[in-house]
């Protein structure tokens, strides 16, 4: 890596508490630009606080966050800007249910960016022609199976053109049947060098597609490392027990 | 599938048997020869009620109440009976109705012959109305019909607006802002509408505020209507799962634009049917009016039933409302048996918790 590599996102001292429960103990992370970052650890390790807590979703307790160099902790910032920029994917799709997938999706753009509805139909086309779905574009979410609405979901997030991606477990919630076709959605994305940030246990999916490994437990981040070298040879305990479950 | 096992289960396991077959016998008192008799009984013992007129003495009221309480008996013992066809039941019900009506009829002093005159005197109406008045009874009412439902109307619209302020504002979750909201719904609510109505129609006068009293009847059933509406709407908010705000605001969505876009489109599914059951309570509010001399449908009536003495007016008016209410109360029943047959909403549907 001669040159120097943008940095997406970058977490300094991350703390955070739900009322006594402390979830997130200090993270501290630096992702570049086109990396794809799998996060795994046991339930509770706090990978989906840890997500939220990049957007603001959840309020982060302590610490500093940057996008892209931007402090999105300060109360200045503009959130609804910077999440504009980030598309995230839920576990449980969390798809619109009164309006149809291409509605779905030329949603934000509209009102957020103030694309022109024709315009905004269009790209959002072509996005449903990308996840595999331009026959669905019409459809209700409760007409779709939940692979299907995983992918529109992807479709939606990325009608805003993000920076980066994160996906919250965003198979655990489908049949296995269906988990194939949202991973290779995924996989496309990730060839094309989008930055994405996934918390999931799909271990084929992190094995071809990620570029980093991180290990969350009890709020820390325990090891990182490239997917291969992590699975062939964990280093941490906590590591090896987690893997040794889920392989 | 799950019921339709549960069926087949049923079906395969409890044999369809009626008593007869199970006992070779029904109790004496499930056989139709037992019925037949009573009822004959029953009828023959009704030539010993008193004669019509109000009862003079307290034993001729017992003796009706006890022949009434027989008759009860003899038709429960028919209705609770699962083995009898529907169509006995039918008779059955028919009968201790037309009992109670007949008593009624018979026993409550009424003089029934004025019926006709004092309730059904049609050429009342189509007389010219009240004092000084050129058009007809008919067209005097018609006149209040129109007041009354453009009362109605503005309530609904200014009750509404008021109330899906306070409902979006009490979303915004601020401790303040919420004590304020809280205080305002309480005090509505708690509120009856004729003393607000009163208060701003007979009260702010002397505080040099005065409002015509067709504005301060749609300001009463406005204020009062926008606590309960602002109800109905914040439980709609509430009903839309969490997941959808997130969804919106990672986007990029403001709050308000997730209000307007996401949230509100969805909860007005919710929030249909108790709205419109709201309404058609307002709608009848409207009658309160009548209280600070609004001349909407009710005080028409009545002031036509004094200038003329007769009744037939109220019974007009009182036809009118069910010409009106009867429909309305039907669609918001339907559209409540819709909602629950539907689910709440599509999105509480098949959205795992996360993790």
């Amino acid at each position: 890596m001669g040159e120097e590599r943008q940095v997406m996102i970058e977490t300094i001292d991350l703390h955070k508490y739900f009322k006594d429960q402390h979830v997130l103990k200090g993270i501290s992370v630096k992702i570049y630009k086109g990396e794809v970052v799998a996060i795994i650890g046991p339930s509770g390790a706090g990978k989906s606080t840890f997500l939220r807590c990049i957007n603001r979703l959840e309020e982060p307790s302590s610490g500093k966050i940057y996008i892209e160099g931007v402090d999105i902790t300060s109360p200045r910032v503009d959130m609804n800007k910077i999440r504009s920029e980030i598309g995230f994917v839920f576990q449980s799709y969390n798809l619109f249910p009164h309006l149809t997938a291409i509605e779905n999706i030329k949603l934000a753009p509209v009102h957020v960016r103030k694309i022109p509805e024709k315009e905004a139909e269009q790209k959002g086309l072509e996005l449903l022609k990308k996840v595999g779905l331009e026959d669905k574009a019409h459809a209700y979410p409760d007409q779709l199976s939940g692979g299907q609405q995983q992918r529109v979901a992807i479709a939606r997030a990325l009608a805003m053109q993000p920076h980066m991606i994160f996906f919250d477990e965003p198979t655990s919630a489908l049949d296995p049947e269906m988990i194939r076709e949202v991973l290779d959605v995924m996989q496309n994305l990730a060839a094309e060098g989008m930055t994405m940030l996934v918390v999931s246990h799909e271990l084929g999916f992190i094995r071809e597609a990620a570029t980093r490994v991180l290990v969350l437990a009890d709020g820390c981040v325990i090891e990182e490392g490239l997917p291969r070298q992590l699975f062939n040879n964990p280093q941490h305990p906590r590591t090896k027990e987690f893997l040794s479950k889920i392989l | 599938m799950k019921t339709k096992n549960n069926e087949a289960l049923k079906e395969n396991c409890l044999e369809k048997t009626t008593w007869k077959e199970r006992y070779g016998h029904w109790p004496w008192y499930r056989r139709y020869e037992f019925i037949l008799v009573s009822f004959l009984a029953l009828i023959a013992f009704g030539f010993a009620l008193p004669r019509p007129g109000l009862p003079e003495t307290l034993f001729q009221w017992l003796f009706i109440v006890f022949y009434l309480l027989l008759f009860l008996v003899w038709a429960g013992l028919i209705l609770i009976d699962v083995e009898k066809p529907n169509w006995i039941k039918a008779i059955a019900a028919t009968l201790i109705l037309s009992l109670f009506g007949w008593l009624f009829y018979r026993y409550s002093g009424a003089q029934w012959d004025k019926l006709g005159y004092a309730f059904f005197n049609w050429k009342v109406l189509s007389e010219t109305g009240s004092y000084g008045s050129t058009v007809t009874g008919w067209a005097e009412l018609f006149q209040g019909l129109l007041i009354t439902l453009q009362i109605a109307i503005f309530s609904a619209i200014f009750g509404t607006i008021l109330g899906l302020f306070l409902a979006v504002f009490r979303s915004l979750n601020d401790p303040i802002l919420n004590a304020f909201i809280i205080i305002w719904v309480d005090f509505f609510r708690a509120m009856p509408i004729i003393v607000l109505m009163m208060i701003i129609y007979y009260a702010l006068p002397y505080l040099n505020i005065t409002l015509s009293s067709t504005v301060s009847g749609i300001m009463a059933l406005s204020l009062n209507s926008s606590a309960y509406i602002s109800e109905i709407f914040r439980a709609g908010i509430e009903s839309i799962h969490h997941n959808q705000v997130e969804a919106a605001r990672s986007l990029g969505l403001t709050t308000m634009q997730t209000m307007r876009l996401v949230i509100l489109p969805q909860a007005m599914r919710v929030v249909m049917p108790p709205l419109t059951s709201n309404y058609v309570a307002m709608l009848k509010d409207t009658a309160i009016c009548s209280s600070i001399a609004i001349m909407e449908l009710l005080k028409t009536a009545i002031t036509l039933q004094a200038w003329k003495a007769n009744p037939t007016p109220l019974v007009a008016a009182t036809i009118i409302y069910l010409i009106i209410l009867l429909p309305l109360a039907r669609i918001s029943t339907v559209l409540e048996n819709k909602m629950k047959s539907k689910g709440i909403t599509r999105s509480i549907r098949r959205q795992p918790k996360a993790a």
